[in-house]
Protein backbone atom coordinates (compact mmCIF):
# COMPACT_ATOMS: atom_id res chain seq x y z
CA UNK A 1 0.00 0.00 0.00
CA UNK A 2 2.92 2.01 0.73
CA UNK A 3 4.62 1.58 -2.23
CA UNK A 4 1.14 2.50 -3.98
CA UNK A 5 1.23 5.57 -2.79
CA UNK A 6 4.83 6.59 -3.23
CA UNK A 7 4.33 6.09 -6.96
CA UNK A 8 0.97 7.67 -6.74
CA UNK A 9 2.72 10.79 -5.62
CA UNK A 10 5.79 10.49 -7.66
CA UNK A 11 2.86 10.05 -10.63
CA UNK A 12 1.37 13.65 -9.17
CA UNK A 13 3.71 15.70 -9.01
CA UNK A 14 5.15 15.01 -12.61
CA UNK A 15 1.90 15.64 -14.08
CA UNK A 16 1.63 18.88 -11.73
CA UNK A 17 5.09 20.29 -12.92
CA UNK A 18 4.40 19.46 -16.76
CA UNK A 19 0.89 20.71 -16.74
CA UNK A 20 2.28 24.13 -14.90
CA UNK A 21 5.54 24.46 -17.13
CA UNK A 22 3.06 24.43 -20.27
CA UNK A 23 0.12 26.45 -18.60
CA UNK A 24 2.89 29.27 -17.84
CA UNK A 25 4.19 29.33 -21.55
CA UNK A 26 6.87 31.82 -22.78
CA UNK A 27 5.99 35.14 -22.55
CA UNK A 28 5.04 36.71 -26.11
CA UNK A 29 7.74 39.45 -25.88
CA UNK A 30 7.29 43.10 -27.75
CA UNK A 31 7.28 44.04 -31.16
CA UNK A 32 11.22 45.11 -31.87
CA UNK A 33 11.37 48.65 -32.48
CA UNK A 34 14.10 47.95 -35.65
CA UNK A 35 12.60 48.65 -38.46
CA UNK A 36 12.00 46.77 -41.91
CA UNK A 37 15.55 47.58 -43.74
CA UNK A 38 15.64 49.59 -46.67
CA UNK A 39 19.39 49.61 -46.65
CA UNK A 40 22.42 47.23 -46.61
CA UNK A 41 24.00 45.74 -42.92
CA UNK A 42 27.23 45.50 -42.61
CA UNK A 43 27.16 42.75 -40.30
CA UNK A 44 24.31 40.62 -38.74
CA UNK B 1 15.25 3.18 7.52
CA UNK B 2 16.13 1.09 4.76
CA UNK B 3 12.19 0.52 3.71
CA UNK B 4 12.00 4.25 3.90
CA UNK B 5 14.35 5.31 1.44
CA UNK B 6 12.81 2.58 -0.81
CA UNK B 7 9.59 4.21 -0.69
CA UNK B 8 11.38 7.96 -1.35
CA UNK B 9 13.44 6.27 -4.30
CA UNK B 10 10.06 4.86 -5.81
CA UNK B 11 8.63 7.39 -5.68
CA UNK B 12 11.81 9.35 -7.94
CA UNK B 13 11.55 6.70 -10.15
CA UNK B 14 7.84 7.00 -10.78
CA UNK B 15 8.37 10.85 -11.66
CA UNK B 16 11.19 10.36 -13.48
CA UNK B 17 9.42 7.90 -15.48
CA UNK B 18 6.36 9.55 -16.17
CA UNK B 19 8.39 12.69 -16.61
CA UNK B 20 10.07 11.35 -19.57
CA UNK B 21 6.71 10.67 -22.30
CA UNK B 22 5.24 13.76 -20.51
CA UNK B 23 7.98 16.12 -21.89
CA UNK B 24 8.16 14.58 -24.97
CA UNK B 25 4.64 14.11 -26.23
CA UNK B 26 2.74 16.42 -24.09
CA UNK B 27 5.19 19.59 -23.25
CA UNK B 28 7.61 19.72 -26.78
CA UNK B 29 4.22 20.03 -29.15
CA UNK B 30 2.93 22.96 -26.39
CA UNK B 31 6.15 24.58 -25.58
CA UNK B 32 7.82 24.77 -29.33
CA UNK B 33 6.92 27.84 -31.51
CA UNK B 34 7.96 30.41 -32.89
CA UNK B 35 8.03 33.88 -30.08
CA UNK B 36 5.66 36.10 -32.07
CA UNK B 37 8.24 39.11 -31.28
CA UNK B 38 11.27 37.60 -33.14
CA UNK B 39 13.01 40.14 -35.24
CA UNK B 40 15.72 38.57 -37.97
CA UNK B 41 17.52 39.94 -40.51
CA UNK B 42 19.36 38.43 -43.95
CA UNK B 43 21.49 39.40 -46.70
CA UNK B 44 21.69 37.80 -49.87
CA UNK B 45 23.82 38.47 -53.21
CA UNK B 46 24.09 38.12 -56.91
CA UNK B 47 27.37 38.59 -58.19
CA UNK B 48 27.29 39.62 -62.08
CA UNK B 49 23.60 39.47 -62.34
CA UNK B 50 22.02 40.67 -65.42
CA UNK B 51 19.56 43.71 -64.68
CA UNK B 52 17.07 46.18 -66.71
CA UNK B 53 18.22 49.66 -67.02
CA UNK B 54 14.46 51.04 -67.16
CA UNK B 55 16.23 54.37 -68.64
CA UNK B 56 17.20 52.70 -72.02
CA UNK B 57 14.92 49.85 -71.38
CA UNK B 58 18.06 47.22 -72.12
CA UNK B 59 19.72 44.54 -69.66
CA UNK B 60 22.92 44.61 -68.98
CA UNK B 61 25.29 42.75 -66.93
CA UNK B 62 25.84 45.14 -63.19
CA UNK B 63 28.64 43.89 -60.66
CA UNK B 64 26.07 42.99 -58.01
CA UNK B 65 22.37 43.02 -56.79
CA UNK B 66 22.07 42.61 -53.18
CA UNK B 67 18.70 41.62 -51.90
CA UNK B 68 18.10 42.82 -47.59
CA UNK B 69 15.08 40.47 -45.94
CA UNK B 70 13.43 41.57 -42.88
CA UNK B 71 11.45 39.26 -40.74
CA UNK B 72 9.29 41.28 -38.13
CA UNK B 73 7.13 39.46 -35.75
CA UNK B 74 4.06 41.58 -34.98
CA UNK B 75 3.34 40.98 -31.29
CA UNK B 76 -0.20 42.99 -31.47
CA UNK B 77 -1.39 41.45 -34.32
CA UNK B 78 -1.10 38.34 -33.45
CA UNK B 79 -2.75 38.81 -30.05
CA UNK B 80 -5.24 40.43 -32.15
CA UNK B 81 -5.49 37.41 -34.32
CA UNK B 82 -4.98 35.03 -31.45
CA UNK B 83 -8.69 36.17 -30.08
CA UNK B 84 -10.41 34.66 -33.11
CA UNK B 85 -8.07 32.03 -33.88
CA UNK B 86 -8.14 30.58 -30.64
CA UNK B 87 -4.34 28.98 -31.10
CA UNK B 88 -0.73 30.77 -31.05
CA UNK B 89 -0.55 32.84 -34.18
CA UNK B 90 2.84 34.21 -35.34
CA UNK B 91 2.73 37.81 -37.69
CA UNK B 92 5.41 38.30 -39.61
CA UNK B 93 5.70 41.89 -41.63
CA UNK B 94 8.20 40.90 -43.91
CA UNK B 95 10.09 43.19 -46.44
CA UNK B 96 12.18 42.44 -49.54
CA UNK B 97 14.38 45.15 -50.28
CA UNK B 98 16.53 44.62 -53.46
CA UNK B 99 19.12 47.14 -54.18
CA UNK B 100 21.56 47.45 -57.46
CA UNK B 101 25.72 47.63 -56.67
CA UNK B 102 25.03 51.65 -56.83
CA UNK B 103 22.88 51.26 -53.91
CA UNK B 104 19.39 52.36 -55.62
CA UNK B 105 16.06 50.53 -55.18
CA UNK B 106 15.38 47.73 -57.85
CA UNK B 107 12.03 46.98 -56.06
CA UNK B 108 10.38 46.42 -52.61
CA UNK B 109 8.02 43.67 -51.61
CA UNK B 110 6.34 44.03 -48.22
CA UNK B 111 4.75 40.91 -47.11
CA UNK B 112 2.32 39.91 -44.07
CA UNK B 113 3.09 36.32 -43.09
CA UNK B 114 0.60 35.14 -40.49
CA UNK B 115 1.15 31.22 -39.46
CA UNK B 116 0.22 28.82 -36.95
CA UNK B 117 3.09 29.34 -33.80
CA UNK B 118 3.66 25.71 -33.53
CA UNK B 119 2.86 23.65 -36.44
CA UNK B 120 3.90 27.10 -39.23
CA UNK B 121 0.46 26.10 -40.86
CA UNK B 122 -0.85 29.08 -42.33
CA UNK B 123 -3.56 31.06 -40.79
CA UNK B 124 -5.30 33.17 -43.19
CA UNK B 125 -6.89 36.14 -41.25
CA UNK B 126 -7.43 39.96 -42.35
CA UNK B 127 -3.98 42.00 -43.39
CA UNK B 128 -2.56 38.29 -45.22
CA UNK B 129 -0.72 39.79 -48.23
CA UNK B 130 1.98 40.05 -50.83
CA UNK B 131 2.69 43.67 -52.17
CA UNK B 132 -0.51 45.07 -51.17
CA UNK B 133 -2.43 42.04 -52.50
CA UNK B 134 -4.28 39.74 -50.42
CA UNK B 135 -3.52 36.18 -50.76
CA UNK B 136 -4.39 32.99 -49.08
CA UNK B 137 -1.49 31.01 -48.55
CA UNK B 138 -1.39 27.35 -48.26
CA UNK B 139 1.77 25.52 -47.13
CA UNK B 140 4.81 27.18 -45.69
CA UNK B 141 6.71 29.94 -46.21
CA UNK B 142 10.44 30.96 -44.87
CA UNK B 143 10.25 28.48 -42.13
CA UNK B 144 9.40 24.53 -42.08
CA UNK B 145 8.11 22.71 -39.02
CA UNK B 146 9.69 21.71 -35.60
CA UNK B 147 11.13 17.92 -36.84
CA UNK B 148 10.92 18.46 -40.38
CA UNK B 149 10.41 15.23 -42.09
CA UNK B 150 12.34 13.63 -44.71
CA UNK B 151 9.59 14.14 -47.45
CA UNK B 152 8.28 17.28 -49.85
CA UNK B 153 6.23 20.22 -48.32
CA UNK B 154 3.99 22.87 -49.99
CA UNK B 155 5.95 25.77 -50.23
CA UNK B 156 4.60 29.17 -50.90
CA UNK B 157 6.06 31.46 -53.54
CA UNK B 158 5.31 34.94 -53.34
CA UNK B 159 6.30 36.34 -55.95
CA UNK B 160 4.40 34.14 -58.54
CA UNK B 161 1.40 33.92 -55.23
CA UNK B 162 1.41 30.22 -56.35
CA UNK B 163 2.01 27.08 -53.70
CA UNK B 164 3.97 24.31 -55.08
CA UNK B 165 5.72 21.07 -54.45
CA UNK B 166 9.44 22.08 -52.40
CA UNK B 167 11.09 18.58 -52.71
CA UNK B 168 13.00 16.67 -50.37
CA UNK B 169 16.66 15.95 -52.04
CA UNK B 170 18.49 14.32 -49.39
CA UNK B 171 20.42 14.92 -46.47
CA UNK B 172 23.32 16.70 -46.54
CA UNK B 173 26.30 18.56 -43.80
CA UNK B 174 26.11 21.79 -43.75
CA UNK B 175 29.19 23.68 -41.87
CA UNK B 176 28.56 20.96 -39.35
CA UNK B 177 24.99 20.67 -38.81
CA UNK B 178 23.26 17.33 -40.54
CA UNK B 179 20.77 19.50 -42.76
CA UNK B 180 17.86 18.50 -45.26
CA UNK B 181 18.07 20.00 -49.19
CA UNK B 182 14.49 21.11 -50.51
CA UNK B 183 14.28 22.76 -53.76
CA UNK B 184 11.68 23.76 -55.73
CA UNK B 185 11.46 24.69 -59.09
CA UNK B 186 8.80 27.55 -60.37
CA UNK B 187 8.09 27.09 -64.19
CA UNK B 188 7.83 30.29 -66.11
CA UNK B 189 4.39 31.93 -64.93
CA UNK B 190 3.04 35.62 -65.33
CA UNK B 191 3.75 37.27 -62.37
CA UNK B 192 2.03 40.81 -61.23
CA UNK B 193 4.60 44.06 -61.23
CA UNK B 194 5.59 45.12 -57.73
CA UNK B 195 3.45 48.38 -56.67
CA UNK B 196 7.04 50.23 -55.73
CA UNK B 197 8.84 50.65 -59.23
CA UNK B 198 12.44 51.49 -59.52
CA UNK B 199 11.69 54.75 -61.82
CA UNK B 200 9.76 57.68 -60.75
CA UNK B 201 6.64 57.76 -63.18
CA UNK B 202 6.51 53.97 -63.80
CA UNK B 203 3.62 52.39 -62.03
CA UNK B 204 2.19 48.55 -62.64
CA UNK B 205 -0.93 50.36 -63.75
CA UNK B 206 1.20 52.35 -67.02
CA UNK B 207 3.11 49.34 -67.66
CA UNK B 208 -0.26 47.33 -67.82
CA UNK B 209 -1.38 50.04 -70.24
CA UNK B 210 1.54 48.93 -72.75
CA UNK B 211 0.62 45.16 -73.01
CA UNK B 212 3.56 44.79 -71.53
CA UNK B 213 3.35 41.30 -69.08
CA UNK B 214 5.68 40.41 -66.44
CA UNK B 215 7.45 36.65 -66.52
CA UNK B 216 8.94 34.89 -63.69
CA UNK B 217 11.12 31.34 -62.82
CA UNK B 218 12.94 30.17 -59.86
CA UNK B 219 14.96 27.36 -58.46
CA UNK B 220 14.27 27.84 -55.37
CA UNK B 221 16.95 25.83 -52.95
CA UNK B 222 17.15 25.61 -48.68
CA UNK B 223 19.64 23.40 -46.36
CA UNK B 224 17.30 22.78 -43.50
CA UNK B 225 18.15 22.25 -40.05
CA UNK B 226 15.36 19.40 -39.24
CA UNK B 227 15.49 19.66 -35.56
CA UNK B 228 13.97 23.27 -35.56
CA UNK B 229 12.89 23.64 -39.18
CA UNK B 230 15.17 26.68 -40.05
CA UNK B 231 16.83 27.15 -42.81
CA UNK B 232 20.65 27.06 -42.47
CA UNK B 233 21.14 28.55 -45.41
CA UNK B 234 19.26 29.15 -49.00
CA UNK B 235 19.79 30.14 -52.84
CA UNK B 236 17.42 31.23 -55.82
CA UNK B 237 18.15 30.71 -59.46
CA UNK B 238 15.56 33.50 -60.97
CA UNK B 239 15.19 34.62 -63.98
CA UNK B 240 12.27 37.77 -64.68
CA UNK B 241 11.96 38.77 -68.14
CA UNK B 242 9.05 41.48 -69.72
CA UNK B 243 7.07 40.11 -72.45
CA UNK B 244 5.05 41.74 -75.19
CA UNK B 245 3.35 45.20 -75.70
CA UNK B 246 4.30 48.18 -76.79
CA UNK B 247 7.21 49.14 -73.79
CA UNK B 248 9.89 47.00 -75.62
CA UNK B 249 9.62 48.46 -78.89
CA UNK B 250 9.31 45.59 -80.66
CA UNK B 251 11.54 43.15 -78.95
CA UNK B 252 10.03 40.26 -77.84
CA UNK B 253 11.33 40.29 -74.04
CA UNK B 254 13.89 41.68 -72.00
CA UNK B 255 15.73 40.58 -68.96
CA UNK B 256 14.06 42.20 -66.10
CA UNK B 257 16.98 40.12 -63.78
CA UNK B 258 18.70 37.07 -64.17
CA UNK B 259 21.01 35.91 -61.35
CA UNK B 260 22.35 33.58 -58.85
CA UNK B 261 21.92 34.83 -55.62
CA UNK B 262 23.29 33.30 -52.16
CA UNK B 263 22.86 34.36 -48.95
CA UNK B 264 26.07 36.48 -48.03
CA UNK B 265 28.78 34.70 -45.76
CA UNK B 266 28.20 36.50 -42.20
CA UNK B 267 25.01 35.81 -42.52
CA UNK B 268 25.49 32.49 -43.24
CA UNK B 269 27.66 31.96 -40.40
CA UNK B 270 25.23 33.97 -37.62
CA UNK B 271 22.62 31.61 -39.03
CA UNK B 272 23.94 28.35 -38.59
CA UNK B 273 25.56 29.72 -35.10
CA UNK B 274 21.75 30.92 -34.49
CA UNK B 275 20.18 27.59 -35.80
CA UNK B 276 22.49 25.21 -33.23
CA UNK B 277 21.82 27.23 -30.32
CA UNK B 278 18.00 26.81 -30.64
CA UNK B 279 18.67 23.50 -31.78
CA UNK B 280 19.48 22.92 -28.04
CA UNK B 281 16.69 23.55 -26.72
CA UNK B 282 14.48 21.60 -29.00
CA UNK B 283 16.73 18.61 -28.41
CA UNK B 284 16.31 18.98 -24.66
CA UNK B 285 12.70 18.08 -24.74
CA UNK B 286 12.56 15.47 -27.20
CA UNK B 287 15.53 13.64 -26.93
CA UNK B 288 17.95 14.76 -24.19
CA UNK B 289 15.03 15.46 -21.17
CA UNK B 290 13.44 12.43 -22.14
CA UNK B 291 16.10 9.89 -22.47
CA UNK B 292 17.80 11.23 -19.43
CA UNK B 293 14.54 11.06 -17.17
CA UNK B 294 14.14 7.17 -18.37
CA UNK B 295 17.10 6.25 -17.51
CA UNK B 296 17.36 7.74 -14.31
CA UNK B 297 14.07 6.55 -13.74
CA UNK B 298 15.43 2.88 -14.69
CA UNK B 299 18.01 3.59 -12.16
CA UNK B 300 16.09 4.87 -9.02
CA UNK B 301 13.62 1.80 -9.38
CA UNK B 302 16.17 -0.70 -9.70
CA UNK B 303 17.65 0.66 -6.71
CA UNK B 304 14.28 1.06 -5.15
CA UNK B 305 13.80 -2.42 -5.66
CA UNK B 306 17.67 -3.48 -4.54
CA UNK B 307 17.02 -1.99 -1.54
CA UNK B 308 13.46 -3.54 -0.41
CA UNK B 309 14.47 -6.81 -1.37
CA UNK B 310 17.52 -6.04 1.17
CA UNK B 311 15.24 -5.19 3.80
CA UNK B 312 13.09 -8.37 3.72
CA UNK B 313 16.14 -10.64 2.90
CA UNK B 314 18.02 -12.74 6.03
CA UNK B 315 20.14 -11.08 8.64
CA UNK B 316 17.96 -8.13 7.64
CA UNK B 317 16.69 -5.93 10.60
CA UNK B 318 13.29 -7.02 11.63
CA UNK B 319 10.23 -4.09 10.59
CA UNK B 320 10.01 -1.49 13.04
CA UNK B 321 6.19 -3.01 14.11
CA UNK B 322 8.22 -6.00 15.02
CA UNK B 323 10.49 -4.22 17.25
CA UNK B 324 7.37 -3.55 19.70
CA UNK B 325 8.37 -5.81 23.24
CA UNK B 326 6.34 -8.59 23.79
CA UNK B 327 4.24 -8.30 26.52
CA UNK B 328 4.77 -9.79 29.56
CA UNK B 329 3.29 -12.66 30.24
CA UNK B 330 1.33 -11.64 33.87
CA UNK B 331 1.90 -14.28 36.50
CA UNK B 332 -0.56 -14.69 39.06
Amino acid sequence: MRALIAAATGLAVALALVLTITAIGAPPGETSPEPLLTTVPKHP
Amino acid sequence: MRRKAGLVLLAFAVFCAAMSPLLRWYAFPRLAKIPPSQYQEAVLEAKNPTLIDYGTMKAKKVPKVTIVQTLKGNVEASEKIEKSADRDVVVWDALSYVQDSEGKMVSKIPERYIFDAHSQEPVHATGEMVDGDPVKRQGIEFKWPFLTEKRDYEYFDAQARVTRPIHYKGTQNFRGVDVYYFEQTIPWTKVPFPKTMPVKGITPESLAKTGTTRWYTTVRKFWVDPTTGAPVYGEEIQKNELRGGTLLGGRDKVTVFAGHVKMREDYIKHTVDLVKSQRVLVLLLTSYLPWGFLILGALLLALSLWLEARSRGPGAPAPAADNDPEPEPVNA
